[in-house]
């Protein structure tokens, strides 16, 4: 994945995976995605794509569209290689616990 | 930024959301931690688009473009199927 300056780092105890999660402002399951990250202390960057403007959203856009086509969020990438797309408690809790 | 959605606002669109469902033959989601959100990220995007752009896809640019994301989306029977809710 390339270097995406307007992901924000979120800060958590639990490092074990590299992960960054892709999340619109106004969706209620990225909402979930992020409450459940932070219940379990685990550290994350994340961007809300919807709030972003002109080269930065280009950017994003693009490789959300190549890590996932459908465009659906919450897109979670685990170590730049695992596609989680959607929120599901026992697929997190698998993936990440 | 969108100003913060009223609780009047919420109580409107869940009423005619409720209607509009039931005339189909569909229920609005009882789990008000999943519905209440859906129906503040529908206000916030039909006050930033002028549609009920779905909450959780990403628009295309245009009404046009976005025709296929309108709520509800042509993806509603397939995620019921699949999920038993609307993603």
């Amino acid at each position: 994945m390339p270097d995406l300056e307007s992901l924000e780092q979120v800060e958590g105890s639990k490092q074990n995976h590299d992960l960054v999660l892709f999340a619109l402002s106004t969706c209620g399951w990225c909402k979930k995605a992020r409450a459940f990250l932070g219940d379990h202390d685990i550290a994350y960057r994340f961007v809300y794509v919807d709030l972003l403007e002109g080269d930065e959203l280009d950017e994003v856009f693009s490789e959300v569209k190549l890590l996932n086509p459908q465009r659906t969020f919450p897109t979670l990438v685990i170590d730049d290689e695992d596609v989680v797309i959607g929120f599901n408690d026992s697929t997190y809790t698998e993936k990440l616990l | 930024m969108t100003a913060e959605v009223a609780p009047g606002e919420v109580e409107k669109l869940f009423g005619r959301l409720v209607q509009e469902a039931e005339a189909g033959a569909y229920h609005v989601n009882p789990d008000m931690s999943n519905t209440m959100p859906l129906i503040e990220g529908l206000i916030t995007n039909t006050r930033r688009y002028g549609y009920r752009l779905c909450p959780c896809r990403l628009t295309g640019g245009s009404r046009q473009a976005d025709l296929d994301i309108v709520c509800p989306c042509d993806y509603r029977d397939a995620d019921l199927d699949e999920y038993d809710t609307c993603f």
